[in-house]
């Protein structure tokens, strides 16, 4: 391939690229439009569908910019960016973004979900003080980037590698990092080097 | 030597007793002389700004009752919060603003808030729509409610209620799937099905030509639950009604194809 040709591959990209944004913003503003003319007309179920699709837009885009803050990589295991996914279902369960990290043998994961079911009962641990931590080891609070957070480790009881969870609730967010063949003090480096603040802020 | 010592050990003791006695005593004193001073100038207070005094209850700061318990002030009333929806236009103009600017959360609570404003409208154009007295009822009108969480697929919930004398009938009108799975569960669930023997509580009919169950018991009355569309579920709750046709023909004074309309559904 030679240099002309690396050139015009460069510009039909970056044309692409332009056209997916503009699409995704028209869109809204598509939806905006529709939602006003409705709501004028007094059709308001009309109106009240586009903006539900308006919702949907909104919470894919702010999955797509915390997917931009989240970390590219933990220590040695990159990002699997190509498995970058953000499902907005409009739901009860809101919006869900994903991240995963490494390869099979060691990997990590991000799953944050907005109005997530799990919130309430994690709270409910974290304020109870006896509640958070086990006896066996297996549970602990902790404190990442000020927030509050629930720890748990299982054992491969066929490999005894040890696996982990992190759970940091954010309002009615759930941020759940998962570390499979990790140790408490790795999972935590990790877990601190998330814009935990700034996706608070993004996620409210 | 034992003698002298019980006598002192009692002497002492008896000083003891003696000086708590007179320490209780002046404490009492000194109590009912700081209550009467108290009082003295609380009910001078109170005849400077109420002459008509001669309550026991005293008023503290802001108009308040403190009653003898404390100083705390209880609420008298401050007329509620305003239940005025939230204002669309506004709202999507301040959605559009912040999308613009890539506030995108901002941008989703104003679309929220503009949802909430369309549903709050849905709601009462449809409890406008809603017949004024069914069945010789008249609607109460205190109860009518529009209940909206802004989410757009949980949230719309509109409620009236008729009532005259020892009977009542119940409307709710609910735009909202966690209803319609338990309204479906009862559709594919064996044990709901029509029995012919033993007391009959449950049975699938159709009101106005849309499929619903009609479910009786004792205690609680009549309950008709049809389904318009895909996601929302009409229920009536019949208290005191004589007989299945009279409950059948309350359910049926409601237009539920006006009210599928509303709603949007299909």
């Amino acid at each position: 391939m030679n240099q002309l040709e690396i050139l015009k591959m460069k510009k039909i990209l970056t044309l692409l690229l332009a056209a997916v944004s503009t699409v995704t913003f028209a869109q809204f503003d598509t939806h905006m439009a529709s939602a006003k003319s409705e709501y004028s007309k007094g059709n308001l179920e009309a109106s009240r569908f586009a903006m539900q699709q308006m919702m949907t837009e909104l919470d894919i885009q702010i999955g797509k910019e915390i997917l931009t803050m989240l970390p590219t990589k933990f220590d040695a295991l990159a990002a699997n960016t190509k498995n970058d996914n953000v499902t907005a279902n409009t739901g009860i369960t809101g919006c869900l973004i994903h991240r995963d990290y490494g390869t099979e043998a060691k990997d990590a994961r991000i799953e944050i979900m907005s109005n997530s079911p799990l919130v309430a009962s994690i709270n409910a641990i974290l304020a109870i003080p006896f509640m958070g931590n086990s006896g066996d080891g297996t549970q602990k609070v902790v404190k990442v980037a000020g927030y509050k957070s629930i720890l748990q480790k299982s054992v491969d009881t066929e490999t005894n590698k040890e696996n982990y969870t992190l759970q940091i609730p954010l309002s009615s967010t759930l941020l759940t990092l998962y570390a499979d063949d990790s140790n408490e003090a790795e999972i935590l480096k990790w877990a601190n080097t998330i814009p935990v603040d700034k996706i608070a802020k993004m996620v409210q | 030597m034992k003698q002298p010592l019980i006598i002192l050990f009692c002497g002492l003791l008896t000083y003891q007793v003696q000086g708590q006695a007179l320490l209780n005593k002046m404490k009492q004193k000194a109590e009912q002389a700081a209550d009467r001073a108290i009082d003295k100038k609380l009910s001078g207070k109170q005849n400077g700004s109420n002459s008509s005094g001669g309550t026991s209850t005293t008023t503290g700061p802001g108009g308040a009752s403190s009653g003898s318990t404390g100083n705390n002030p209880s609420n008298k009333g401050g007329g509620g919060l305003i239940s005025t929806p939230p204002d669309v236009k506004q709202n999507l103009a301040d959605a559009e603003a912040s999308y613009k600017t890539k506030n995108y959360g901002e941008a989703r609570y104003a679309v929220q808030q503009a949802m909430l404003g369309v549903e709050m409208e849905i709601g009462n154009n449809i409890l406008k729509s809603l017949p004024e007295t069914v069945s010789s009822l008249p609607k109460e009108e205190e109860a009518d409610q529009v209940t909206s969480t802004g989410y757009g697929w949980a949230g719309l919930t509109i409620h009236r209620e008729y009532y005259k004398d020892d009977k009542e009938l119940r409307v709710t009108i609910a735009n909202n799937s966690a209803w319609m799975s338990a309204y479906n569960m009862y559709l594919s669930n064996s044990g709901y099905s029509q029995t012919t023997g033993g007391e009959q509580q449950f049975k699938q009919i159709k009101v106005k030509g849309h499929k619903g169950i009609i479910e009786y018991s004792e205690s609680s009355g009549y309950k008709i639950s049809v389904a318009v569309g895909q996601s929302s579920l009409i229920m009536w709750e019949g208290i005191n009604f004589a007989s299945e046709p009279e409950m059948m023909k309350a359910a049926e004074a409601f237009d539920i194809d006006g009210i599928k309309k509303q709603l949007g559904e299909q």
